[in-house]
C-alpha cells in the first residue's frame, strides 16, 4: 500500500469547526469520556451510517445486549476517524471487537487512497488493542442509479478485502443484502436519501452483522 | 423587512451535484412524483430536521395519520427550499397546512437575511395555497455549549415572531427553550450530535406540533373537490 505520508486519507486530521458550534470536538470529547466510564466488549467506529444506527430500535434490540459503544460521527472520512482513534477513543478500554465502517465520505480521494486510509486505521487499532479483532464493513453503494461513487466504493471494498485476507486480527464483512435492484436502482425504502439507511434498511444489514459479531465474541481470546 | 431582490437567502437555488451521485436531484424528482400520486392534508418541507422525522416511529404514530407528506432534504438552505417549491413540489396538491422548518444551514447569511428567506418562502406558500395555514417552526439551538450559532438562530426566531403575523395565514411555533439545560448545555440524549434530534428530542417537538395541526385541521372546512369520474 502507498506511503502513508503522501496519502491524505491515511493522515490523522481533526475536523475543522467551519460552522462555529464546535460539534465535532464535543462529540469526540464525549466519546473519550465514555472510554473512561464504560467497559465495552464491542466498539463501533465510523461515520453517519454508524452514528444513525444508534438512533433506531435495532440498536437497543441487537447491540446494547452485547455491551457496545457507538463512536460514529456524521461526515467523517478515514482521516478523521484515524485522528479520533489516535487521540483517546481507544484508551482505557479493551473491547474484543472493533467494528469499522468508514470511507464513503472521502470525497476527492481515489479508491486506493481510501483503502489505504482504512488499512491505516486497522493497523492503529491493532497497535493499541493487540487482542481485539477488527471487523471492517464494506462501504455500501449510493445514489439512486449507477454513478461513479458506486464504482469507487466497490473498488475500495475489493482492495480492502484483498489486504485483509492475509491478517488474522481483522476481517472484511460485506453486509449489503442486495440494495441495488435488477434495474440498477436503489430504493428510498432502503435508503431514504440514497445514502442513509431507513429503519428497514438497518434491519436488513444489522441482522447478519449481529450474527457475525456474536460469533467473534464467542471465539476463545487470541494471544 | 429587507427587499427580497437584495436578500441572497431569498434567491431560489438548486444544490449542485458536487459529490457525483446526484442524490439531491433524485430526492427532488421523487417529491415531485409524490405530488402527482398523493393528496396530502399536511405538507412538511425543510432540511434534515424535517427529513429525519420521517425515519423515526413518531412519524408513523403522529403525522402519517394526518395524511402528511415529508419533503425534507438534508443540508437545504432557504434558497434550496424556495427552488424546490417553485419547481414542482407544490404542483397538484392542496394541503390544508404546510409545516416549514428551514434556516439552520444558511451559514453564509445573517440572521436578518435568513429570517427574510423564511418569510419569502411563507409568502410563496400563501400565494400558491391561499387557503392553507403555514406553520413555521423556530430554529432550534445547536452546539453542546453556548456559541454564535445559538445566538444567530435565536435572532432569526425573534425576527420571525415579529414579521410572520403580517402574513395572516402564518403561525409560529418555537420549542427552543425545552432543549437548553440550566447550565447552558444541550444533551446528547436530545440531539445526538448537538444538532439533529434523537427520538426523545422529537417527542418534545411532536406533541405541541401535533396538537396545533389537529386544531387547524378541525377548523378547516372540507373543500369540495370536482369528482374524478
Amino acid at each position: 500500500m502507498s506511503a502513508e505520508a503522501s496519502n491524505p486519507a491515511a493522515t490523522p486530521t481533526p475536523c475543522e469547526d467551519s460552522q462555529g458550534d464546535g460539534r465535532w470536538m464535543s462529540q469526540h470529547v464525549r466519546f473519550v469520556s465514555e472510554c473512561k466510564e464504560r467497559e465495552p466488549d464491542v466498539v463501533f467506529v465510523g461515520d453517519s451510517l454508524v452514528q444513525l444506527m444508534h438512533q433506531f430500535g435495532v440498536w437497543r434490540q441487537l447491540f446494547s445486549p452485547l455491551h457496545c459503544l457507538n463512536f460514529g460521527i456524521g461526515g467523517d472520512a478515514t482521516q478523521h476517524v484515524l485522528w479520533r482513534l489516535s487521540n483517546g477513543e481507544l484508551d482505557n478500554i479493551s473491547p474484543k471487537v472493533v467494528v469499522l465502517w468508514v470511507g464513503t465520505n472521502n470525497h476527492g480521494h481515489t479508491a486506493e487512497q481510501i483503502a489505504g486510509g482504512i488499512m491505516e486505521i486497522v493497523q492503529l487499532i491493532h497497535n493499541k488493542l493487540p487482542n481485539a479483532h477488527t471487523l471492517v464493513l464494506g462501504v455500501l453503494p449510493r445514489g439512486r442509479m449507477p454513478n461513479p461513487l458506486r464504482q469507487r466504493n466497490a473498488e475500495v471494498n475489493k482492495l480492502v478485502q484483498d489486504a485483509l485476507s492475509s491478517l488474522s486480527h481483522a476481517s472484511f464483512f460485506n453486509m449489503d443484502p442486495g440494495f441495488v435492484l435488477s434495474d440498477g436502482s436503489i430504493s428510498h425504502q432502503d435508503m431514504y436519501d440514497y445514502l442513509h439507511l431507513t429503519a428497514h434498511g438497518y434491519q436488513a444489514v444489522c441482522e447478519p452483522l449481529h450474527a457475525q459479531i456474536k460469533s467473534l465474541l464467542e471465539k476463545p481470546a487470541e494471544n | 423587512m429587507s427587499g427580497d431582490d437584495l436578500n441572497p437567502a431569498a434567491v431560489a437555488l438548486p444544490v449542485e451535484d458536487r459529490q457525483g451521485d446526484g442524490r439531491w436531484m433524485s430526492q427532488h424528482t421523487r417529491f415531485v412524483q409524490e405530488c402527482k400520486d398523493g393528496e396530502p392534508e399536511v405538507l412538511f418541507v425543510g432540511d434534515s430536521m424535517v427529513q429525519l422525522m420521517e425515519q423515526y416511529e413518531i412519524w408513523k404514530e403522529m403525522f402519517s395519520p394526518l395524511h402528511a407528506l415529508n419533503f425534507g432534504l438534508a443540508g437545504d438552505t432557504t434558497c434550496n427550499v424556495l427552488w424546490r417549491l417553485q419547481n414542482g413540489e407544490l404542483e397538484n396538491i392542496r394541503p390544508k397546512v404546510v409545516v416549514l422548518w428551514v434556516g439552520t444551514n444558511n451559514h453564509d447569511h445573517t440572521a436578518e437575511q435568513v429570517a427574510g428567506g423564511i418569510v419569502a418562502i411563507a409568502q410563496l406558500l400563501t400565494n400558491r395555497l391561499p387557503k392553507a395555514k403555514i406553520v413555521v417552526l423556530g430554529l432550534l439551538p445547536r452546539g453542546e455549549q453556548p456559541n454564535p450559532l445559538r445566538e444567530k438562530n435565536a435572532a432569526v426566531n425573534r425576527l420571525l415572531r415579529s414579521w410572520l403575523p403580517r402574513l395572516g395565514q402564518a403561525l409560529f411555533l418555537d420549542v427552543s427553550n425545552e432543549f437548553i439545560h440550566s447550565d447552558g448545555t444541550i444533551s446528547s440524549q436530545d440531539m445526538f450530535d448537538y444538532l439533529h434530534l434523537t427520538p426523545t428530542g422529537y417527542n418534545i417537538l411532536a406533541k405541541p406540533l401535533s396538537d396545533l395541526l389537529l386544531q387547524i385541521l378541525e377548523e378547516t372546512p372540507e373543500e369540495r373537490r370536482p369528482s374524478l369520474v
